[in-house]
C-alpha cells in the first residue's frame, strides 16, 4: 500500500501538477495509441511541453508587464481594469487558478472530457438533435481556461475530479448546442459550406441571422463602399495590438503621470523620455501575445489534427465545427472591416459611459474580439439586412462586450490580473452561467445544462424536415425549399 | 518536381490556417505533389512570401499580398478539398 501510495505521490508531484508535462505526456501516449513512429512521439511530446511552457512565459509577461499600470490606477483613482480579449483571459484565469493553490493541469482533463462530451452529444444525435463537433483547438483552451476559473470561483471547496466532470459536461454542451446553432446560418450563407462555426460569439451569430433582416434591406449591401486604405494595417496582429495597446495603455500612463509611474514601475528609468517609455510599454503587450500565440500554436496544431480526424473516423455524417473566419470568403471583405470598424464605436462608447458612471473598473479593448465577433455578425448581417444591419449590429455588440466585460472581470475577479475572456459569448451567456452557478450551485449547473439541452429540440421541432437535410445535403435542401415555395431551384430564395 | 514550400494564411494564423493546412495537405496527396506547409498569421505570411512558391489564404485576405513573388491563391471554403484541387490545377499545375 505504501508503494502505490509512493508512485501516486511521485505521478502528483511530477506530472499531474505540472501542466507541461501532463500535457506533454497527454500527446506522447496518444501517439503512442495512433502506432505512429517513436521519433514522431518523442516531437509531439517536445512540441507539447514546450509549447506549453512557452505560453506559461507568455502568461506571465502580459500580467506583469500590466502590473504597474494596475497598481497606479489602485494608487490614484481606487479603479482596477482589465483587458477584454481571450489571452489576456485566458493568461488572468491562469493566474486566478494558480493563486487559490489549485494545478491548472485540470484544464487539459476538462478540455478533453468537454470533447468526449460533444462526441457522445453527436453520437447519440437521433435524440439529442446535436449534427456539430467542435474542434477548434486554441479556443477550445482559451475556454477550458476561463471556465475552469469560473467553477473553482463558484465552488471553491469542490475537489478535483468533480470539478473537472461537473465543467466537462457543462463545457461539452456548450460547445455542442452553440456550434449546431450556427449550422444554419453558415450553410446558407457559404451554400452548403459543409461546416458549422465553433467559437466564441455561436450565439451571436445566430441571434444575428435571426435579427439582421428586420433591421435593414440586403438589397442596400455595403458593397459599393469605399473604405480608406489604411484600414488595412489592422489586418496584421501584431500591428492592430501595438496600435490599440499605445491608445490605450497610452492614455491611461499620461493620466497617471511619469511622477507616479516612476515610483511604481522600476523599468521606467530616470533617464528614459515618458513618451518613449508608453510606447515601449505598449508594444511589450505585442511582444507577449505574439509569444503566447507561438505557444498556442506550437500545442495545439497536434490537438486540433487528431480533432479532425475523430470527426472523420467515428462520426461520419456530423459537421466539423471550425474558426469564424473560415466564413470571410463568402462575405464581401468591406463586411469584415465595418463590422471591426462599428463595433470599435460600441466599444469606446461603452468604455465612455464606464468612465462617465464612475465604474469600479475600467475595460481596454483587445483586439481578437473586437475584430473576430464584430467582423462575422457583419458578414452575416450583410447578406440578411444589408449595410444598416451590418453597422447597427457590431456597433451593439461592441457595446455588450465592454459591459458585460466589465461585469465578469469585477464579478469574477479577474480584474486582479487586468483580463478577461471578453468574446462575444463570454460577455453575456457564460457571465450569465456563472451568475446562475454562484447562486444555485449544482442545481444551477444542472438548470444551464438542461436549458442548453432544450435548445435543439425545440429548433428540431420547428423544421423536422429541414433539419438534418441542410446539414447533410445542401442541394437535396434547396430542392425541398424550391418546391415549398412553387419556384425553381435557380429562383429559390434563402434566407 | 522539386518540393513545393507552401504557406497557408489568415487573419490571427491560430484557426482558419490550420483548417486551410489540414485540407490541402490531403489535396496534395491526392494530385501526386510533394508539399510542404507552414501555418501562420498573414503579416508573417507577407514578410515571408518571397521564401515560399505558394500562399493560400481566405479570398478576402489576398489583397493584403500585393505583388509578391509567390502565386497567392485566394479561397472561398477553407474546407474544400475540391475548390483547391481545382485551383492548385488552374494556378500551379498548369503554369508549369
Amino acid at each position: 500500500m505504501e508503494f502505490l501510495l509512493d508512485i501516486w505521490g511521485f505521478f502528483q508531484n511530477n506530472i499531474l501538477t505540472k501542466p507541461q508535462f501532463f500535457i506533454g505526456f497527454i500527446v506522447l501516449i496518444g501517439y503512442l495509441l495512433l502506432g505512429k513512429p517513436i521519433h514522431e512521439c518523442i516531437a509531439g511530446f517536445i512540441k507539447a511541453t514546450v509549447g506549453y511552457m512557452i505560453l506559461g512565459v507568455a502568461s506571465g509577461g502580459l500580467v506583469g508587464n500590466f502590473r504597474p499600470v494596475l497598481v497606479g490606477l489602485k494608487d490614484r483613482f481606487e479603479l482596477s481594469a482589465a483587458v477584454i480579449d481571450p489571452y489576456f483571459g485566458q493568461a488572468a484565469a491562469q493566474m486566478s487558478v494558480e493563486n487559490v493553490g489549485r494545478s491548472f493541469s485540470m484544464m487539459m482533463l476538462v478540455l478533453l472530457l468537454a470533447f468526449t462530451m460533444n462526441i457522445l452529444l453527436v453520437l447519440f444525435r437521433k435524440y439529442t438533435k446535436i449534427r456539430t463537433l467542435f474542434i477548434t483547438g486554441h479556443v477550445m483552451v482559451q475556454q477550458s481556461s476561463t471556465a475552469l476559473w469560473l467553477v473553482l470561483f463558484c465552488f471553491p471547496e469542490l475537489q478535483d475530479p468533480q470539478v473537472v466532470v461537473m465543467l466537462g459536461i457543462l463545457l461539452g454542451t456548450y460547445w455542442a448546442v452553440g456550434s449546431n446553432l450556427t449550422v444554419e446560418p453558415v450553410a446558407k450563407l457559404s451554400e452548403g459550406g459543409g461546416f458549422a462555426t465553433g467559437h466564441q460569439q455561436m450565439f451571436g451569430i445566430w441571434i444575428t441571422s435571426k435579427i439582421a433582416g428586420k433591421i435593414g434591406d440586403p438589397k442596400k449591401s455595403l458593397e459599393t463602399l469605399k473604405l480608406p486604405g489604411f484600414l488595412a494595417m489592422f489586418n496584421e496582429n501584431v500591428v492592430a495590438t501595438g496600435v490599440l495597446m499605445f491608445f490605450f495603455f497610452g492614455a491611461i500612463i499620461t493620466v497617471l503621470g511619469p511622477d507616479l509611474m516612476h515610483s511604481i514601475d522600476k523599468g521606467f528609468a530616470p533617464n528614459q523620455n515618458f513618451g518613449f517609455y508608453i510606447l515601449e510599454k505598449s508594444l511589450y503587450f505585442a511582444v507577449y501575445l505574439t509569444i503566447l500565440q507561438l505557444g498556442i500554436r506550437m500545442f495545439v496544431s497536434e490537438l486540433t489534427n487528431s480533432f479532425q480526424g475523430i470527426s472523420e473516423k467515428i462520426l461520419p455524417g456530423s459537421m466539423p465545427a471550425v474558426d469564424c473566419a473560415a466564413v470571410y470568403g463568402f462575405g464581401h471583405p468591406n463586411a469584415v472591416t465595418i463590422g471591426f470598424l462599428f463595433g470599435a464605436f460600441g466599444q469606446l462608447l461603452a468604455i465612455l459611459g464606464l468612465i462617465v458612471f464612475n465604474s469600479p473598473i475600467l475595460i481596454i479593448s483587445g483586439f481578437v474580439p473586437l475584430f473576430f465577433d464584430n467582423a462575422t455578425f457583419a458578414v452575416y448581417a450583410n447578406r440578411l439586412g444589408g449595410i444598416r444591419a451590418a453597422t447597427i449590429i457590431p456597433f451593439f455588440s461592441g457595446i455588450i462586450q465592454v459591459l458585460g466585460g466589465a461585469f465578469a472581470a469585477h464579478y469574477f475577479l479577474t480584474g486582479v490580473y487586468g483580463g478577461w475572456h471578453g468574446s462575444s459569448d463570454w460577455d453575456y451567456l457564460w457571465p450569465a452561467i456563472g451568475v446562475i452557478m454562484n447562486n444555485l450551485h449544482v442545481v444551477g449547473v444542472a438548470i444551464v445544462v438542461i436549458g442548453l439541452l432544450a435548445i435543439p429540440q425545440i429548433i428540431y421541432r420547428m423544421n423536422k424536415d429541414t433539419y438534418f437535410l441542410i446539414a447533410e445535403d445542401f442541394d437535396a435542401y434547396k430542392e425541398l425549399m424550391a418546391k415549398k415555395q412553387g419556384v425553381s431551384v435557380d429562383e429559390v430564395v434563402i434566407d | 518536381m522539386a518540393k513545393l514550400k507552401v504557406i497557408a494564411a489568415c487573419g490571427s494564423g491560430m484557426g482558419s490556417s490550420q483548417i486551410i493546412k489540414m485540407k490541402l495537405e490531403k489535396a496534395f496527396k491526392k494530385l501526386n505533389i510533394d508539399a510542404e506547409i507552414y501555418h501562420t498569421n498573414v503579416g508573417d505570411a507577407k514578410s515571408n512570401a518571397n521564401n515560399y512558391d505558394v500562399v493560400f489564404c481566405s479570398e478576402s485576405l489576398v489583397g493584403t499580398f500585393g505583388d509578391v513573388k509567390a502565386t497567392v491563391i485566394g479561397l472561398k471554403n477553407l474546407l474544400s478539398e475540391k475548390e483547391m484541387a481545382e485551383k492548385i490545377q488552374e494556378k500551379i499545375i498548369d503554369k508549369k
